[in-house]
């Protein structure tokens, strides 16, 4: 029998990945979405294959693009707009003017799937709804990304982000310490949670298509995508009439599982099941009660994170360091399994990313370039897909249904600043 | 209801969902993860979705059902076990000895996927692994979850996947919670971990879209393939820009509180009955919410009058002490209110001022609209007792998931599954019992 390591090796390797198939080829995504909640949607699905095709505005796109941590652009680009825009072919159609609008439907026409998040009924009132896509194809998935629903008394008008999610849901409120305010989480969780379960039901309407032979409208709210993910705590409520308090850094349904301070910074300390708090009670001194989050935090603090590892694998127990990005960026796991990728784009050079999370052994995943500037591929998709000639592009342009963009950093390629001349649009 | 809304709850409506085709109907999931509720979550969601899932517990019980939080349980069975066991059979095995193991094959023979937390490679060396069973079943996905992922240099460290470990690795940690100030750090003031178990909850949702990708592909092709999941890679793919800021800026990215790097306001503030949601980060926006607090003086203020200017920390404090200056006189549903009145007649980016109560679990409960929207399930158990189910988040027009059943006891469906699938009669589960195999 062949080893599992051997398989893995063959299975897993990183520079195999360009040989292999693709799980979503042929399918095709058109995103008209901005921001996170629905850009990391199709972003997902493109890790795994489908062509995206990301429509802006012309000339400033996706507002995303002006989202720059602590002010600032790596190459006239946000980085924080890079993580959520690979693999896609970026085009500019303005589709407030009816030759936009009917641009879209022809491009909707050839696709598979829809992925938008505007507020609910925008797209239905513009012409570009599901309703009025499935008439010209009934195959079509439509995602409708939003805060609230398409329908329902929070939906009407109610804007929303992903911090708007992890209020409202309750997650905020059981996250932090009990004598302290709620804790809004440091990244845009509620957004990615959200596009996660997007691309779920995408691939299960996928799935379902290629029975039926039809297309289906897909309505996820991001606030009740974090309702479904906060385990005990609605039954919890249900049978005892209290709201689920904060419980710090500790795990309320596995103590003293938790994250400890340590010698040298943060450790978390787990023990799931009885053997393991065995384990642990006798590293840290026994005590009739169990290991008492007080003996283990005692422990943990005159130890370093290494040698509480080593302790916790000899003892039986399980311990794992709280690591950040400068950890991850240096960790030759992560490397080695391409979740830290290290991708070379053919307009920015050398840049690291996550890459994708499952890794399938048949058809992976891959990152294969990055975000580009608005309207980088607009020849590309409308004159090799829609087949439009160079004159009607250029009528279009001068009626302002596409263009290219604006002359700000996080719309302009690299270089622009220093009068660089700006590259052409390039085929992928 | 405008005409659009009420279309769309017309289609989408999940009251209908009986009525209609699951989308993986003939989908067969056997779920072996003994104490993981990640697993769990990734075999429910392909349950919800219609497939006809198979939880294959040791004899005695999963050791999931015995997490207890404040020691509360029903029947022998804790809440989160029974928040994540929906819509399956319930089957007891022993995998320790050779009899179950070769049951175990031949269930394996006749499925489309296996959900596993108990190692890859553990289960290869027992002869029950992807190498061994895909070589009958060619068309098998095969989905392994774990901490660190079944291959790479630290595959082999000996820990039981926990949603603290993925948590912890993630990288989200780091950045959530309150930073140190002047002084002896307080015990609040460290990374601080998210308090449900989201890094379970993504790691089982990750595990879910490989699989789901790995069936399209499998529909395309036929070939079945094998899918690794690290629950520590699943929420850490959510941590934004961690890596993109080091490769770009070179530096990592340190946790802020409630504050946000990117964007301000982006912040929760004190209200008259709590705290609530405020941002207004693009100019657009920001001045229309010094409009609406009675400032707009600020808008000219060079503290705050550039989305840059206004993500400097001193700036960021500055501007939250005047917002609360303002809402601690409000209500929550007075400045959403008073935000709607103000945006109603604005539309792009002015409109994006956007709010939301901080609720605790019981407000949100309070809300209609959740209830409206379908997105808790209320029924009575006649083992279990009252049950509060998160029901499936998506409302889909064609084939839309559903909550078909709540929990059973181990074993409880051992005689139809076991006859259905294997054909074993009443006597062979008597004699396989006894011998404590099932």
């Amino acid at each position: 029998m062949a080893g599992f390591d051997e398989f893995a090796s063959e299975a897993f390797s990183l520079p195999g990945i360009p040989a292999k198939p693709e799980a979503l080829s042929g399918i095709r995504v058109v995103e008209l979405a901005t921001r996170i909640f629905g850009p990391a949607t199709s972003d997902y699905l493109g890790e795994f294959g489908a062509e995206v095709i990301k429509v802006e505005l012309p000339p400033k796109g996706d507002l995303m693009r002006y989202v720059a941590p602590e002010g600032f652009f790596w190459q006239e680009v946000s980085p924080a707009f890079l993580a959520l825009n690979r693999n896609k072919l970026h085009v500019t159609i303005d589709v407030r003017i009816p030759e936009g609008k009917e641009l879209f439907l022809r491009l909707a026409e050839k696709s598979d799937v829809v992925v938008e998040n505007l507020r609910a009924g925008t797209m239905d009132r513009w012409g570009l709804g599901y309703r009025q896509i499935r008439e010209r194809n009934p195959r079509i998935v439509y995602a409708a990304n939003s805060g609230f629903g398409q329908w329902g008394p929070f939906s009407k008008g109610r804007a929303s982000y992903d911090a708007t999610a992890q209020a409202v849901s309750g997650m905020s409120a059981v996250t932090g310490f009990p004598d302290r305010p709620p804790v809004k989480a440091g990244f845009w969780v509620g957004d990615y949670t959200g596009s996660l379960h997007a691309g779920v039901a995408i691939l299960a309407a996928l799935l379902a298509r290629g029975k039926t032979g039809e297309g289906q409208l897909i309505d996820l709210s991001q606030a009740e995508a974090l309702i479904r993910s906060l385990d005990w705590t609605w039954i919890y409520a249900e049978r005892t009439g209290r709201d689920r308090e904060r419980a710090g850094n500790l795990d309320p349904s596995a103590p003293p599982s938790g994250i400890y301070r340590c010698a040298d910074g943060f450790v978390a300390i787990s023990a799931r099941d009885g053997e393991e708090r065995a384990a642990l009670a006798r590293a840290v001194g026994e005590d009739p009660g169990g290991p008492a989050p007080d003996r283990v935090a005692a422990f943990a603090a005159t130890r370093t994170r290494e040698e509480i590892l080593r302790i916790s694998g000899e003892a039986g127990f399980s311990a794992a360091p709280v690591e950040g990005g400068e950890e991850h960026y240096l960790d030759p796991h992560l490397r080695a399994r391409g979740t830290v990728w290290e991708l070379d784009d053919p307009l920015y050079g050398r840049i690291d990313e996550y890459g994708p999370v499952p890794k399938l052994s048949g058809s992976p995943g891959r990152l294969r370039w990055t975000a580009k500037p608005v309207g980088y591929h607009n020849e590309q998709v409308f004159s090799g897909l829609l087949g439009l000639s160079e004159e009607e592009m250029e009528a279009l342009a001068r009626k302002g249904v596409i263009g290219k963009w604006a002359d700000i950093p996080g719309a302009r390629p690299p270089g622009a600043a220093e009068g660089r001349q700006a590259p052409e649009g390039k085929t992928e | 209801m405008n005409g659009y809304a009420r279309w769309a709850k017309e289609a989408t409506d999940p009251a209908k969902a009986p009525e209609k085709p699951e989308a993986l109907a003939g989908i067969r999931v056997l779920e072996y993860t003994p104490g993981n509720f990640g697993g769990m979550v990734g075999a429910s969601v392909l349950g919800e979705f219609g497939a006809d899932l198979i939880k294959i517990e040791p004899p005695g019980g999963d050791p999931a059902r015995r997490y207890m939080p404040e020691g509360i349980s029903a029947a022998g069975t804790g809440l989160p076990f029974l928040s994540e066991a929906r819509n399956r059979r319930f089957v007891t095995l022993s995998l320790d000895g050779p009899e179950g193991k070769e049951l175990f094959r031949r269930m394996a023979a006749k499925a489309d996927v296996v959900v596993e937390t108990a190692g890859a490679k553990r289960m290869e060396a027992d002869g029950i692994g992807y190498l061994e069973l895909s070589r009958e079943n060619p068309g098998l996905v095969w989905l392994s979850l774990s901490t660190y992922g079944s291959f790479g240099p630290n595959a082999d460290r000996p820990v039981r996947d926990s949603d603290i470990l993925c948590q912890a690795l993630s990288g989200a940690p780091s950045i959530i919670g309150e930073p140190e100030g002047e002084g002896e750090p307080m015990r609040h003031q460290v990374p601080t971990r998210l308090g449900n178990w989201h890094a379970w909850f993504v790691e089982g949702l990750w595990g879910a879209f490989g699989v789901l990708a790995a069936l399209n592909h499998r529909a395309a092709t036929g070939k079945g393939q094998f899918v690794d999941v690290s629950g520590a890679e699943a929420l850490m793919k959510f941590a934004d820009y961690n890596i993109t800021w080091m490769h770009t800026a070179g530096r990592a990215r340190r946790r802020m509180g409630n504050f946000d790097p990117a964007v301000f306001p982006y912040t929760y503030i004190r209200c008259r009955d709590g705290h609530t949601f405020m941002a207004a980060y693009n100019n657009e926006a920001f001045e229309s919410l010094m409009e609406i607090i009675g400032r707009p003086e600020l808008v000219k203020d060079p503290r705050f009058s550039t989305p840059t200017s206004r993500v400097r920390i001193e700036n960021e404090t500055a501007l939250q002490a005047i917002l609360e200056e303002w809402s601690e006189r409000l209500t929550a549903d007075e400045i959403l209110r008073a935000i709607e009145k103000h945006t109603a007649n604005k539309s792009g980016p002015a409109a994006a001022v956007v709010t939301g109560r901080v609720n605790r679990p019981l407000e949100t409960l309070a809300e209609e609209n959740w209830w409206e929207r379908g997105c808790f399930d209320r029924r009575e158990d006649p083992v279990y007792g009252r049950m509060l189910l998160a029901a499936p988040p998506w409302k889909m027009s064609g084939t839309p998931p559903r909550i078909r059943s709540v929990c059973r006891p181990p074993g409880a469906d051992n005689a139809q599954v076991f006859a259905d699938l294997l054909g074993l009669t009443g006597k062979d589960l008597v004699v396989l019992s006894g011998r404590g195999i099932l």
